[in-house]
């Protein structure tokens, strides 16, 4: 590139402008890329500024947008809330000490000695005053109803066992995909890509039965939701099973001649070196035991002490939760799995081969 | 080793090759078998009790009066006009919102590429955060917002307040965009430059490099995020899944088909539902794979069955 440009424009004065139009470029493109993510993430900060509003500016019309409290005088042992009134000298922001329906008894608070004075008009149109005050009651309302600790551990327990499961068994099939030879292993790959593709509607029933008591009795347990995930899961065998095909073949076979078997070969050679592409795999899985909410509605609808966190936060919703407290939830379901992203960004779906380009 | 097989071929007479191929095979079927047995188990064995399932009028409460009735779900499907309307309503919302998270998706990683762009890192990060963050989170973040959009934008202005619903389905593609966003970006990544490179010497500008060597080289990474969100517009299984959103599915069919599943507890009928959908669904997919000839670039025809 900056051979080119030296060679069409030699003289100073244009290399000048070249550079000025460089950093033009540069700016605007990463002016471009900020304005767009203030955009594409605002609806984060007003979840955030929501969860620290208390309950009743929310009923008020003319309160602020940040969480505010109304600012109260206190006069003769009582809170008096404060209201902007206008007044012949301009706006005043007084007490209201005594309110009828056409004119009101007000304290200036900044001279209570004077006593009420009387204002002619409806109080009722008159704006509160507000002050910034953000408050933790809503996490403190939530906390008590919601079980938080329990959600979590149940999510925890379900996520590590069923992790395990589904990384052994994936991985072994990936690996079973990949590097052997077996006649019509092509036709037990399509079946593979097409268990993908069924939708989980068409098996519903069946294996709601399968589950229920009249065959293995497993409702209100955890294991509808854990030993499935010990047969593999056709998505993360897609996934590994790419990444392992273009770990090149010579490895495998030099480790061979050295007297390996399969098994080791799959440790030695094959593991260490898809280390981005477990881990991104480990991660869909645990981000889908989090998100859980369809099986968890199915089978764990009776069962509120082995519920997890985002479930249980959903259900419960419509019996204890107002808005603001749902923002709270909201928040706490959230932030584990954006920790876990942002700690594992690394690694977290780099190489996803899911072209032929690089080979 | 050669040496034992020798031996176990003078012993037994057969052929090593075909003896060693065998072994093979054994040995690749033996890590085969968890996906296989969970496969017949949870699959295949399931997918033939739906099957028959669809051919009886089966009731959760009266499962005693089960009575074959052959194909009549599937006659009372097309006489059923809310069912086709639901099932209108998911095609367009994938004819609606796949383009929409293509297209931006697109453009952000075509952004991405540039040399020009700082922090790109964090942004990624960013940019996908969305993707990740809970259907029972996005549902209250969505309604939450919604709220402070009407009291900053529309009632200032004097506009018709944002309305919920129809609303929530464009931003909860708009913030899924993550998965396909990075299978794309990394796909332009790994386009050679030496490509470019050779473009610029025979004139070509920036927006022809792009139409003409940039998309066909990702053309099989736009194809997988196509698949991909096709499977799961129509509730196949998906990269990153954030779970479902009780009382509001956001495919109608759906929802549609659990009702009758739930509420109405009309199995049989559900179960037919929920095979025309996937025909459905494997149609609009068999015509992706077939135009994909036209369009994706595969390198190497030779490769077995690869997408």
């Amino acid at each position: 590139m900056k051979f080119n440009r030296s060679q069409s424009h030699g003289t100073d004065a244009s290399r000048l402008t070249l550079r000025l139009w460089d950093f033009t470029g540069t700016a605007m493109l990463n002016l471009f890329m900020f304005l767009f993510l203030v955009a594409y993430l605002s609806p984060l900060p007003f979840m955030l500024i929501a969860a620290l509003t208390p309950r009743d500016q929310f009923l008020d019309a003319n309160a602020p947008i940040l969480p505010s409290e109304r600012v109260k005088f206190s006069y003769e042992g009582k809170n008096l809330i404060v209201y902007e009134v206008p007044t012949e000298d301009g706006i005043k922001h007084w007490a209201l000490y005594k309110s009828s329906r056409k004119s009101s008894l007000f304290i200036d608070p900044n001279n209570p000695q004077a006593g009420p004075i009387l204002w002619q008009g409806v109080w009722r149109s008159l704006k509160a005053v507000y002050q910034l005050k953000p408050t933790l009651d809503n996490f403190k309302d939530f906390l008590s109803v919601a079980k938080m600790p329990l959600y979590f551990k149940n999510t925890i327990i379900v996520a590590l066992i069923s992790e395990v499961g589904v990384l052994f068994s994936s991985i072994a099939v990936a690996y079973g995909f990949s590097r052997f030879r077996i006649p019509g292993i092509k036709y037990i790959f399509f079946l593979l890509i097409a268990t993908i593709m069924i939708p989980s509607n068409i098996t519903l029933v069946p294996t709601y039965y399968l589950y229920s008591g009249h065959m293995l009795n497993w409702i209100g347990t955890w294991l509808p939701l854990i030993v499935p995930h010990f047969f593999g899961s056709a998505i993360l065998i897609f996934l590994l099973r790419q990444n392992f095909k273009s770990i090149p073949r010579d490895l495998d076979e030099a480790a061979m001649l050295d007297g390996a078997g399969p098994l080791r070969i799959l440790i030695s050679v094959i593991l260490p070196q898809s280390i981005p592409v477990v881990t991104t795999v480990a991660l869909l899985h645990f981000f889908y035991i989090w998100n859980e909410t369809r099986l968890s509605s199915l089978y764990l609808g009776i069962a509120p002490n082995l519920q997890m966190v985002s479930f249980a936060v959903q259900r419960n919703q419509s019996y204890f939760f107002t808005p603001e407290a749902l923002m709270v939830g909201a928040l706490m379901v959230m932030i584990i799995p954006v920790i876990v992203l942002f700690l594992s960004q690394r690694f977290f779906m780099r190489d996803m081969i899911v072209t032929q380009i690089e080979k | 080793m050669d040496v034992v097989n020798e031996s176990r071929l003078l012993l037994k007479g057969k052929p090593a090759k075909l003896t060693r191929l065998h072994r093979e095979t054994l040995i690749g079927l033996l890590f085969l078998s968890p996906w296989i047995i969970g496969f017949i188990l949870l699959k295949a064995l399931p997918i033939l009790a739906a099957l028959v399932l669809s051919l009886t009028d089966f009731k959760m409460l009266t499962p005693e009066a089960t009575k074959f009735i052959g194909l009549e779900n599937y006659i009372r499907f097309f006489g059923d006009s809310e069912a086709g309307a639901s099932l209108f309503r998911s095609l367009k919302y994938f004819l609606l919102t796949v383009p929409l998270e293509m297209v931006v998706a697109l453009a952000l990683a075509a952004i991405f590429t540039s040399e020009r762009l700082t922090n790109k890192r964090v942004s990624q990060t960013l940019i996908f955060m969305t993707s990740i963050i809970p259907a029972t989170s996005i549902f209250f973040i969505f309604l939450g917002s919604l709220q402070y959009a009407n009291r900053l934008i529309t009632t200032p202005l004097n506009l018709p307040p944002f309305q919920g619903n129809g609303l929530l389905l464009p931003f909860m593609a708009l913030w899924s965009i993550g998965p396909g966003f990075l299978i794309i970006y990394s796909a332009m990544a790994s386009v050679p430059t030496e490509m470019y490179e050779a473009a610029r010497v025979d004139g070509a500008g920036p927006l022809a490099r792009f139409i003409y060597i940039t998309l066909p080289m990702i053309s099989p990474a736009i194809f997988f995020t196509l698949v991909i969100n096709l499977t799961g517009a129509f509730g196949g299984a998906v990269l990153l899944d954030r779970g479902y959103i009780l009382n509001f599915s956001l495919s109608p069919i759906e929802s549609y088909i659990n009702n009758t599943m739930f509420i109405q507890a009309d199995l049989g009928y559900a179960s037919a539902l929920a095979w025309m959908t996937f025909g459905v669904m494997m149609a609009l997919t068999i015509f992706l794979f077939r135009s994909s000839k036209r369009w994706v670039y595969f390198p190497h025809e030779d490769e077995e069955n690869e997408i």
